[in-house]
């Protein structure tokens, strides 16, 4: 189990991470969701040794990370957000050295170097040089490095970003099948669908703090909203809030001038009755675009704004 | 052991980058190849003079002055070539240093004690031999001059003598040598002892120019510890960079996530700059060598490449501590490097430089460096006798690499790398 207690950095006046808890289970896929420069980041890189924290604790089976690095290092994979592999060496130098790092060698290492490779689909591309690989096989290979030791707990920095759908699926599978075989996993993403597909469990991370834990329909249950609904059109904040903020079952998430979002209470009127009040309002209104509860309306429920924003 | 695999793999990476790793060398084996061809190897150790010798006269004194070569030390560092009217169009073709021209009756003239006129003709395109035939004739007229003020008498009687078609008597020849005593009696209070007296002693030069290297170095021989300290300065600065890309590249954030502390990675970078420095001044001594230097007692020079090269890897692993980004690291180690080179004697010896500038070159680890090796290469200096050079390289090179050290581990507690 990875418990993480009051963990903080701060540079400056920015808290980058502020008093963050966790429990991350034996076995689970633990998603953290949240924008770019929500403190995803600098979290794991806290968790995984590299960063020290201003306060609080990270600890591997009870054992303190920045007490014991070396011990807990030993079963820690990580796959960090930035490609970091020497793309003038070959794809198994690479994974030579990352091996060696983790005490492997001899026919150890070179059985281990093969199932890596093997599992990732780039063996037949071993002895090729980094700097031939696409954005996808040196994404892969990344991958690689962090599993090459069979560590018992996996950390993932966003493995995904800048790459093609098919190269994306591949690394999701390879993740769900590192956990199936028992490896504790800690994925951070900015994608809300891989966090539904992917995470038995999920924490949402705004600003450094994190917001919500919980499983993906305990998740859309707590916002406590059957629908999310997205009106664009040619008004301005004050007309909107006059003319929407009375209405019986809406609730008001975020007014702005051509924009309102509102969460629809699934105690309340329903949709049916509230979306023609809406229309007849009096605003100019282009578009309305409904959501079922997601992690995007979820998001938008805590924050106000979109994942995306 | 963490570091030690780290610079197995930074050695790996030069092999499978074979183009880098020979630009990496390039630049010191550039230098050092320019040089050996332009001085022509080790070959080129003596510096000969060559004269043209145009005597219209072809009298004694024009044919003793002439001889002037003949000693077997003269003999080596002069090359005195009779010519004839020939010797102007080889000078306009810039065949020799200077000519010499003895006009007509300048012996007859000499004796007579009339004024007479030796012509010395430089070769406008070097610098430094014709001025060194200049100076040697000047002093020879002068001496040439108070002997025929001294010995009027005497060079009238030998004069006339070398006219006569007959033997000269024994009393004419017991005359001039009486004569010539009698007034060497009469100087020998300033004579003998001399007014001046010369005293020659063998020093232990710090540095040593090409006319003064009485050691016998070469000239590619006193330039190449200076230019490999250089390149080995400008490969350091490449091996450095390294540290700067890793931390850039995301590199050192994701070893650190391995069991490597920080200071098994910078222990390991710090020792990578050292073998890559290492190496590449090896490399250059075995250049020098088969391009005909002699370094000197071996212990001595692998000592000394060790310590410079450690002086060399302390200096840039330093710089990079010190700064953000590849491109600072790169401008400021140039800088660095050049200022050190052109101060510490690596082109120019510091002899040449101004007296304000001289204690300077201390300051700098390519003095210490380039004065090392020329000590083992002119007087054969053992371990013991460049200690003080091994110290000041060696402690220079632990300080500069503790204080990188330190630097790059503040920066990685402070979450900059």
């Amino acid at each position: 189990m990875i418990t993480i207690e009051g963990l903080r950095k701060h540079y400056g006046e920015i808290k980058a991470v502020d008093s963050i808890d966790l429990e991350i289970r034996d076995g689970e896929i633990f998603g953290l969701l949240g924008p770019n420069g929500a403190g995803k980041t600098t979290t794991i890189s806290m968790i995984s040794g590299v960063l020290r924290p201003d306060s609080g604790r990270v600890t591997f089976d009870g054992l303190n990370i920045w007490v014991e690095p070396k011990k807990v290092k030993r079963n820690l994979g990580v796959v960090p957000q930035e490609i970091a592999v020497y793309e003038d060496l070959t794809a198994k130098d690479n994974l030579d050295f990352w091996g060696s790092l983790h005490g492997l060698r001899g026919p150890g290492l070179k059985k281990a170097v093969h199932e890596a490779l093997e599992r990732v689909g780039l063996e037949d591309r071993a002895k090729d040089r980094v700097k031939t690989f696409s954005g996808g096989m040196k994404r892969r290979l990344n991958l690689c490095m962090g599993l090459l030791h069979r560590p018992k707990y996996l950390l993932l920095d966003e493995p995904t970003v800048g790459i093609d759908p098919q190269a994306r699926l591949a690394i999701l599978d390879i993740v769900r099948e590192v956990a199936a075989a028992g490896t504790t996993v800690l994925y951070t993403t900015h994608y809300m669908e891989e966090a539904q597909e992917l995470c038995d469990r999920i924490a949402i991370i705004d600003h450094g703090r994190i917001l919500t834990i919980g499983t993906l329909e305990s998740l859309t249950r707590q916002s406590g909203e059957s629908e999310v609904l997205k009106v664009v059109g040619n008004f301005d904040e004050n007309a909107a809030n006059q003319r929407l903020s009375g209405l019986s079952g809406l609730r008001l998430i975020r007014v702005e001038e051509g924009t309102v979002l509102a969460g629809i209470d699934a105690t309340g009127p329903g949709l049916l009755e509230i979306l023609p009040k809406v229309l007849e309002s009096g605003l100019s209104i282009d578009d309305v675009s409904i959501q079922k509860p997601n992690l995007q309306s979820v998001f938008i429920s805590l924050t106000g704004r979109e994942l995306r924003d | 052991m963490a570091p030690l695999k780290i610079v197995l793999r930074d050695l790996k990476r030069m092999v499978r980058n074979p183009v880098r790793t020979a630009l990496l060398f390039a630049l010191p084996l550039m230098l050092a190849g320019i040089f050996s061809l332009v001085f022509g190897g080790g070959a080129a150790s003596e510096i000969s003079i060559r004269v043209l010798v145009f005597d219209e006269d072809q009298g004694l004194v024009s044919r003793l002055l002439g001889g002037a070569g003949s000693s077997p030390e003269m003999d080596r560092r002069l090359d005195l070539v009779p010519v004839g009217k020939e010797g102007f169009e080889m000078m306009e073709r810039g065949e020799a240093s200077a000519l010499v021209h003895f006009p007509p009756g300048f012996t007859k003239n000499y004796l007579d004690g009339e004024p007479v006129v030796i012509s010395i003709i430089k070769n406008p395109a070097e610098r430094f031999l014709p001025q060194v035939v200049e100076e040697g004739g000047r002093i020879g007229a002068e001496i040439l001059s108070q002997g025929s003020r001294v010995f009027r008498t005497e060079l009238a009687t030998i004069g006339g003598m070398t006219q006569n078609t007959a033997f000269p008597s024994d009393l004419a020849v017991g005359s001039v040598a009486s004569g010539v005593n009698n007034k060497l009696q009469s100087l020998k209070r300033w004579v003998f002892p001399p007014v001046i007296n010369l005293e020659t002693t063998t020093v232990t030069p710090e540095i040593t120019d090409e006319e003064g290297a009485g050691g016998g170095i070469s000239i590619l021989g006193f330039l190449l510890p200076g230019l490999s300290m250089m390149g080995i300065l400008f490969l350091a600065q490449s091996a450095t960079r390294d540290i700067l890309h890793d931390r850039e590249s995301g590199l050192v954030r994701h070893l650190l996530t391995a069991p490597v502390s920080p200071v098994d990675y910078i222990a390991g970078k710090c020792l990578s700059v050292l073998v890559v420095s290492s190496l590449g001044f090896f490399f250059l001594v075995a250049f020098g060598i088969a391009a005909g230097v002699d370094w000197g007692p071996a212990a001595t020079t692998i000592a000394l490449v060790l310590a410079a090269s450690l002086a060399a890897a302390g200096a840039l692993v330093l710089i990079s501590s010190l700064v953000g980004t590849e491109r600072q690291a790169d401008a400021l180690s140039t800088i660095v490097i050049m200022v050190w080179s052109l101060i510490g004697g690596a082109f120019v010896p510091i002899s040449q430089f101004p007296d304000f500038l001289r204690p300077l070159a201390k300051t700098t680890p390519v003095f210490w460096a380039v004065d090392g090796f020329h000590k083992a290469m002119q007087q054969g200096a053992d371990i013991a006798a460049v200690s003080t050079n091994l110290l000041v390289l060696g402690g220079t090179g632990l300080i500069f690499l503790g204080l990188g050290a330190a630097a790059l581990r503040r920066r990685m507690a402070g979450g900059l790398i």
